[in-house]
């Protein structure tokens, strides 16, 4: 007996008999329609995850470089981090590190008074060298960003964010403005895009930017920086950049191991996929559950088809009275189970995918589609019809014809 | 004679064990042989053996000792695979209760050895085997939807359809009226006249009349073996039919 002819006659078995191939099928169905709806569900919030955290931390491609050794907790400002990053340091990276495409300067504070008129608000406030904000992905609604004259003039100028413009001008256009932070007055010369709440559920909107010369000399009178912000040339292999910068940086802080860096470097987008990870672990746990209900899905095969082995007794009889061998009788049985639990996990598969896609309309995510998790759930229904059906065929091929003829 | 010969046994014996281990002499120095082209028929009671001889001839039982040969082939120690094929090849089964297989139809039946013979289905050769034994326009038909003889007569179809030299019959008329019966007795019969050696177990004295030998066994022994009965072989069917 050829495979074709078994597979066809496997075929008009389970057609002829609906509700027992329907009982067999329905454990695998509920097993592999939960497999890759957890799947595409979990790859859908993973997928979301990872663009809510890029939109934090703006762009993809580049590092941060704090003072400090180990991680410091929180973020880093003027009040919190060791004075040891200069702007000599920054401008040493950005001539010598490898893999290094351009260096930003950042020296922030939280918690600044910033007032107009009779209005004052509390603000985050950012010195920032003038390619930051397009390294970083923030992006101007109204007005000019931060250039690189007034970077170089030591400029009172100021970019300001949302929340900065309800509390300080509710009623009038900014732009051209005098604000105070402090007591020193900035000209408003620009709005940023709202970039909506972050992941602390705290708005990312009340921030200024200044040019980070104006905020180093004439607001905060610092000499050293909080964050360098380098972008790379190739992201997917930050390693050997951030190498390069670390010996930079521990030559001219004059560390040598043992004793710990001075600084740490933090890579973002390692951070980002940590995070998403910790989703897909809970993905990975969902699939745990479905693969339970997939063996239970097995068992009601091998169950249903010994049953079905016992009441064809008569059937496995004739069949090898003409001819048919022992192997013969298993393999039929064999893709029997095999077929049936593939038409169970091919249902399976479509409303695993179709509730996979209303879910994800229905929560504003993107529907994903995962070929990888469609193409095991084949394999796996195949995989549970060829071992559970092993048993009952291997107790089929083992009838002996006399007895089953004579019975 | 030799190119003749359809079945060769001799010597033949069978011994089951019990289940307190105590052999059980079902088939005991058994010798006879069969050419091509006889209508034989074996009798005898129940337990007297027969079944055990008709398994062996069968191939779907091996003899404790002795030798059977088939068309000329010792086959007596033939394993489990080789049987098979034989069994695909050489022997076409007919039984008492039909044995079709439910929710199938008639030609799907018939086509049933095939699938083991090796070879691509012939489905014309199925339809005309469902003509030859005159059910041409019910091959579409679920077995269930069939009658005794009609379902008998498709076991039969089924039995030619590797185009064996020998057929098995095991009491093929128990489960018939007796006018079905005889029809299909006398389809044997013509498929006996055509060629094959027809092996059929009866106990019925109108059913075995058709053969032209019959050997009749007790405890385990041919009792008796007559190739007599001359005049009574294909021919007299027409007589039976008109009474």
């Amino acid at each position: 007996m050829n495979l074709l002819q078994t597979f066809r006659l496997a075929l008009r078995t389970l057609f002829r008999n609906p509700l027992r191939s329907f009982f067999m099928m329905l454990g695998v169905t509920i097993g592999i329609a939960s497999l890759t709806a957890m799947a595409s569900i979990g790859e859908a919030t993973r997928q979301e995850t990872l663009r809510q955290f890029k939109r934090m931390v703006g762009t993809y491609d580049v590092i941060n470089i704090v003072p400090g050794a180990a991680s410091t907790r929180g973020m880093p400002s003027l009040t919190t981090v060791e004075p040891v990053l200069k702007f000599s340091d920054a401008a040493a990276i950005a001539d010598e590190a490898d893999g290094v495409l351009q260096v930003a300067e950042v020296q922030n504070a939280f918690d600044i008074d910033v007032k107009y008129r009779d209005n004052i608000t509390v603000s985050a406030i950012y010195g920032i060298s003038e390619n930051w904000l397009e390294m970083r992905s923030y992006f101007i609604e109204t007005g000019d960003i931060i250039t690189q004259d007034d970077v170089a003039s030591v400029a009172r100028v100021a970019v300001i964010g949302q929340d900065i413009v309800t509390g300080l001008f509710p009623n009038e256009d900014p732009i051209g403005k005098q604000l105070r932070i402090g007591n020193v007055p900035f000209e408003v010369k620009g709005i940023l895009v709202s970039r909506g709440a972050g992941p602390g559920g705290s708005s990312l909107d009340g921030i200024v930017f200044i040019p980070v010369t104006t905020a180093s000399r004439r607001l905060f009178n610092r000499d050293y920086l909080t964050t360098i912000t380098a972008q790379l040339e190739d992201p997917d292999r930050p390693g050997p950049a951030i190498e390069s910068i670390k010996t930079i940086l521990r030559e001219r802080h004059g560390i040598v191991p043992p004793v710990e860096d001075d600084f740490t470097i933090s890579d973002s987008r390692a951070n980002i996929e940590q995070i998403a990870e910790v989703s897909s672990t809970l993905g990975t746990v969902l699939t745990g559950v479905a693969l339970i209900a997939m063996i239970i899905g097995g068992t009601v095969i091998m169950s249903l088809m010994l049953i079905a082995v016992s009441e064809r007794r008569r059937e496995i009889g004739v069949r090898r009275a003409v001819g048919a061998t022992r192997s013969d009788v298993m393999l039929q049985f064999l893709i029997e189970a095999a077929v049936v639990s593939v038409i169970g996990g091919l249902i399976g598969i479509a409303f695993g995918v179709g509730g996979a896609m209303l879910a994800a309309i229905q929560q504003d995510l993107t529907p994903v589609l995962i070929w990888d998790t469609i193409g095991l759930a084949v394999l796996v229904s195949v995989s549970i019809g060829l071992v559970f059906g092993l048993q009952p065929a291997w107790k089929a091929a083992n009838i002996d014809p006399i007895d089953a003829l004579s019975s | 004679m030799r190119d003749n010969r359809m079945i060769e046994i001799a010597n033949l014996a069978k011994t089951y064990r019990r289940g307190d281990g105590s052999p059980v002499e079902a088939l005991q120095d058994v010798s006879f042989t069969i050419d091509a082209g006889e209508f034989v028929t074996v009798r005898g009671a129940s337990g007297s053996g027969k079944s055990t001889l008709l398994n062996i001839l069968g191939c779907l039982d091996t003899p404790t000792s002795g030798i059977y040969r088939l068309v000329g082939e010792d086959v007596s120690d033939y394993s489990d695979v080789q049987r098979s094929q034989l069994r695909c090849r050489r022997i076409g089964f007919i039984f008492q209760g039909f044995n079709l297989l439910p929710r199938t139809t008639a030609l799907e039946n018939i086509e049933v050895p095939a699938l083991y013979s090796g070879q691509r289905i012939d489905e014309n050769k199925a339809a005309a085997l469902l003509e030859r034994v005159g059910l041409g326009e019910r091959g579409r038909h679920f077995v269930t939807e069939l009658s005794g003889g009609e379902q008998q007569r498709v076991a039969i179809a089924r039995a030619l359809m590797n185009d064996p030299p020998l057929l098995l019959a095991d009491e093929p008329t128990g489960n018939l009226d007796s006018a079905s019966g005889r029809s299909i007795m006398q389809l044997l019969s013509e498929l006996c006249a055509e060629g094959r050696t027809i092996i059929l177990v009866t106990h019925d004295e109108e059913t075995a009349a058709f053969a032209q030998r019959e050997l009749l066994i007790r405890d385990g022994v041919i009792a008796s073996d007559s190739k007599s009965k001359p005049g009574r072989s294909a021919a007299p069917s027409a007589t039976e039919q008109g009474r």
